[in-house]
């Protein structure tokens, strides 16, 4: 602490300014913009897009498929997560490697992706898990129907399972165990301490998972839209797209009123969320190295609940992506078979690779991927430095106003965006999109380097000083080399993120700036789900590409930093956005 | 003079929630040069700060600090070098070693900084590694080390600049109680032998009185008593310090006579008690006196003392491993005192207990503190 606080005002104030335009910005002209008459008359005052909006008949069917859909999806996936979470950090479970490996799922394979497969299994003309089920029974007809609210709810939880698990396993680790062990010594079963202690005792946490859940389900986009469209169930994100995507004029006025309170809504279940997660954190009765928690034998369940966890896996991951391989050699949907087979080409994938728009897509992924992840990690930087070395009131704004956009809807804040570029040179260009994938992601890069700041002990630095090193040599040699391994993995974590980004894009996105996930999303509708899989499996590659090698490069990282103990089942919640 | 620190009415607040801390009132001090003082004191003291300041870690508001003769902080000089130029070495609380780095590249550091010559530096780390007794481990990364061994890697960095003075931030806080033992004892053979100036600064009575040749002992940012741990520890006669360093017993009297220059008797629930006393109290001053548990032995009835032989009952017994601790009733006070586990006691056994005039001390009452 050499006491540099009055040196970081102008920095401090600069960063409030760009991160507050960044934040508030698109939230100022949503409002302003669902007053206005249109996106070319900002500011002509009038209520009439309240009053469509609102007066919209379809409205009612709309909020009551999106009530079914929010609820229904958190209590699937805050059940599967607990579940997950309980058997990996409480019990002697096998292999317990496989559920570090959750929270990586989703970030390789992408929700549109992960729907597309589903389809091509599970649609109610010609999915093959179907037809195989029809062929085996003689059946006339489904038997199941992914364009369903319980389809949504299916592969909604599913998606969301990797976050649920995150936030019960810590909660599941503090758990003291000595509780239990007073209500077993009472006399208590297994199952009835269960019910009456373990639970009562995890029940913020287990509310704040739901509360969670809820919130990524109300934002969620890309399950709705590519399982809910085409079985015309509209939840409020496609409703929203529908008012700006469908029919001769789009209303950005209309979608910005309706947004609005959806917004309101997820402000209010952050809050909800904090509130909880404090709450919980006050039950931890345990704190400290070696301490680990006993471990309940599960005895002859052992084996059929690894089986039910290994079937989530391949839920989650190896049929999907089996099923996109698959599909990718096809040239329309077919049961495997030796026809099937005789059939395989590489047509698909010379198809995708030769398209001009593809291609131009790609190149605009990649662009917004390198670019876009560079100047958020920058700012990061800054923002995570002020955070964390000045104590100030101007900082603890800085850091509040950082992490208001974890409740924004990125579909929402997508349509805010477009309110805030239309009247500047940005609109319908490239470094529009960057400006909204950085002002809507930036929590997700600050958090890591926020915490690899925190990390870096003042003695370290102050010791260096000490030694005959001048401020600048001392941030070259140790402040710069502990803190690159955080800078790299945050940068590859953000870049794979802007990779699959879809809810902001499909507002933004216009010819000329298509990016990869919308362009999966339009041939799709088109059913070329040869394609669709083609150009996933080379996004998916993609992105793999760049986890993994965040992952190696976090790994010797992570060991040399901190000797913590780790708590086998448990894995460190920055490569997934939690609030 | 190389090797000695000073420091000059130094002063330094904090503001912490709208209210200000005075973290060093006015603090004078010199340090002897190849010799280890310890700062002392109670957490909150400003022994830290203190150290910091020395340090150039942190900036005193007013006041001056010298290494050698030589100024590195002044605020009417308006001097302040950054510590990076004060050529001190440190031991961290947390030892700060570098996790990136190996053991070589820690140890290494400050001659990197001053330029060294290459192979001059591997000779000197490699010296310097076996006198910690750490030879072969230069290639480690610095975080596959023991406690025990980054305090040692910690100490050699401190070390290998052949700095003018070491400084010492609780070095052993961070190691358990046993190695904590082993420790200390190393370090002081090692600074013993390299005859070095150091500032140590601990909470930890214990081990300021077996690795200091000097004790300095603070309370809310003045030295209350600058002395060898022996005089500290036996012949205090500030209330603080004496409560804060070890156990007392504490009784209230009143002086009656003095029968030399330091000797006086007093009247107290003992009876007539011959103590230590600061020189010029008056007949008739209430005072406090104190007595360390372990002053007192137990004497047969023919001894032929006359003097500090008091009839005692036994109250209760402990077993302490090393010794009893016992408590005593005479008249109306009890006293604590340690003896030695080879004599039999029981509780309402009566004895005679004997304390030397030496170890019964009168607290001064000029002194303004109050206990701790």
């Amino acid at each position: 602490m050499l006491n540099q606080t009055n040196r970081h005002v102008p920095l401090t104030a600069l960063l409030i300014l760009l991160v507050g335009g960044l934040t508030i910005g698109p939230v100022l002209m949503l409002i302003i913009g669902s007053f206005s008459e249109g996106i070319g008359a900002i500011g002509k005052f009038t209520l009439d897009k309240y009053i469509s909006a609102y007066g919209n008949p379809t409205l009612p069917a709309t909020l009551s498929n999106t009530l079914i859909f929010v609820f229904g999806t958190a209590i699937f996936s805050t059940v599967l997560g607990a579940f997950l979470a309980y058997l990996s950090v409480r019990t002697d479970i096998p292999l317990k490697g496989l559920f570090g490996f959750l929270p990586i799922v989703p970030m390789m394979i992408p929700h549109v992706l992960f729907s597309s497969a589903w389809i091509t299994l599970l649609n109610p003309t010609n999915g093959m898990f179907n037809v195989m089920l029809r062929n085996l029974f003689g059946l006339a007809s489904g038997p199941f129907n992914i364009y369903s609210l319980g389809g949504m709810i299916f592969l909604e939880g599913m998606l969301d399972l990797p976050v649920t698990y995150l936030v019960m396993a810590p909660a599941m680790v503090s758990f003291d165990t000595k509780l239990e062990e007073a209500a077993r010594v009472s006399g208590a079963s297994n199952f009835h301490t269960l019910r009456t202690v373990t639970l009562p005792v995890l029940k913020p946490a287990i509310l704040a998972t739901f509360t969670l859940a809820i919130i990524r389900s109300l934002a969620s986009f890309a399950v709705p839209r590519m399982v809910g469209v085409p079985g015309r169930i509209y939840v409020l994100t496609t409703h929203i797209h529908r008012i700006i995507s469908i029919g001769w004029s789009p209303d950005y006025g209309q979608a910005a009123a309706i947004g609005l309170i959806v917004l309101a809504v997820a402000i209010i279940l952050v809050y909800l969320y904090r509130r909880l997660i404090a709450e919980s954190a006050q039950f931890v009765t345990v704190t400290g190295k070696g301490f680990r928690p006993t471990e309940i034998k599960l005895g002859r369940a052992k084996y059929p609940l690894f089986l039910v966890c290994l079937l989530f896996f391949a839920f989650l991951v190896v049929i999907p992506l089996a099923t996109l391989i698959y599909m990718s050699f096809l040239p329309y949907t077919m049961v495997p078979s030796a026809r099937a087979f005789s059939m395989m080409s590489l047509d698909n994938w010379r198809t995708v690779i030769g398209g001009t728009t593809i291609l131009r897509a790609l190149k605009n992924s990649a662009f917004l991927a390198v670019v876009g992840a560079t100047v958020a990690i920058l700012l990061s930087i800054f923002v995570a430095y002020i955070v964390v070395k000045v104590k100030s009131k101007a900082s603890t704004f800085l850091e509040s106003l950082t992490f208001l956009s974890f409740s924004f809807p990125g579909m929402i804040i997508g349509v805010g965006f477009m309110w805030f570029l239309v009247k500047t040179p940005l609109y319908a260009t490239l470094g529009g999109l960057l400006v909204a994938y950085v002002g809507t992601y930036l929590p997700y890069g600050v958090r890591p380097l926020r915490s690899a700041f925190t990390q870096i002990d003042e003695e370290l630095e102050e010791s260096a000083r000490v030694f005959g090193a001048s401020f600048l040599r001392s941030l070259r040699d140790i402040v710069v080399p502990l803190l690159a391994p955080a800078v790299i993995s945050a940068w590859v974590l953000t870049a794979a993120m802007f990779i699959r980004e879809l809810s902001v894009s499909v507002v933004l996105s216009r010819p000329g700036t298509e990016v990869l996930t919308v362009e999966i999303m339009k041939l799709a509708d088109d059913g070329l789900w040869g394609q669709v899989s083609a150009l996933g499996l080379i996004m998916v590659g993609l992105s793999t590409v760049l986890v993994v090698g965040a992952n190696l490069l976090r790994l010797p990282l992570a060991q040399s930093r901190s000797k913590r103990i780790k708590t086998e089942g448990t894995v460190d919640s920055s490569t997934v956005p939690i609030p | 003079m190389q090797g000695t620190i000073s420091v000059r009415n130094l002063v330094k607040t904090f503001v912490s929630k709208d209210e200000t801390v005075t973290a060093l009132d006015n603090v004078s001090l010199t340090t002897p040069p190849n010799r280890i003082l310890t700062l002392l004191g109670p957490s909150g003291c400003g022994k830290t700060t203190l150290l910091r300041c020395i340090a150039g870690l942190e900036s005193p508001d007013s006041g001056e600090i010298l290494i050698g003769e030589e100024p590195v902080w002044s605020k009417t000089k308006d001097i302040s070098l950054p510590p990076e130029r004060r050529g001190l070495g440190m031991v961290f609380q947390s030892y700060a070693i570098w996790p990136h780095m190996t053991v070589f590249g820690n140890v290494a550091y400050p001659l990197q900084m001053r330029k060294v010559p290459k192979p001059e530096i591997e000779k000197q780390v490699k010296k310097i590694l076996s006198l910690v007794q750490l030879d072969g481990y230069e290639n480690r990364p610095a975080t596959n080390l023991s406690g025990g061994q980054q305090q040692r890697v910690a100490l050699a960095r401190a070390l290998v600049g052949e700095p003018k003075v070491i400084l010492f931030d609780e070095p052993l806080s961070n190691l358990d109680a046993k190695l904590r033992e082993s420790t200390r004892k190393e370090l002081r053979h090692f600074l013993t032998e390299l005859a070095i100036s150091a500032i140590y600064v601990t909470h930890d009575q214990v081990e300021a009185l077996t690795i200091s040749d000097d004790i300095a002992v603070m309370r809310k940012g003045v030295i209350v008593e600058r002395g060898t741990p022996q005089d500290i520890y036996l012949r205090s006669d500030d209330p603080f310090v004496v409560d804060f360093i070890g156990r007392a017993n504490f009784l209230e009297a009143k002086i009656k006579s003095y029968q030399s220059e330091e000797l006086c008797v007093v009247t107290s629930s003992l009876g007539d008690v011959v103590c230590n006393a600061p020189a010029g109290l008056e007949a008739g001053t209430s005072v406090t006196i104190y007595t360390r548990p372990e002053s007192f032995t137990v004497v047969p009835a023919d001894s032929g003392l006359t003097e500090n032989v008091f009839e005692a009952k036994v109250n209760s017994v402990l077993f302490a491993g090393e010794a009893h601790e016992v408590e005593f009733g005479i008249g109306n006070a009890t006293v604590l005192a340690k003896i030695e586990f080879d004599i039999p006691l029981q509780r309402g056994d009566r004895v005679r207990l004997h304390i030397e005039p030496e170890w019964c001390r009168v607290l001064n009452p000029k002194r303004g503190a109050s206990r701790a």
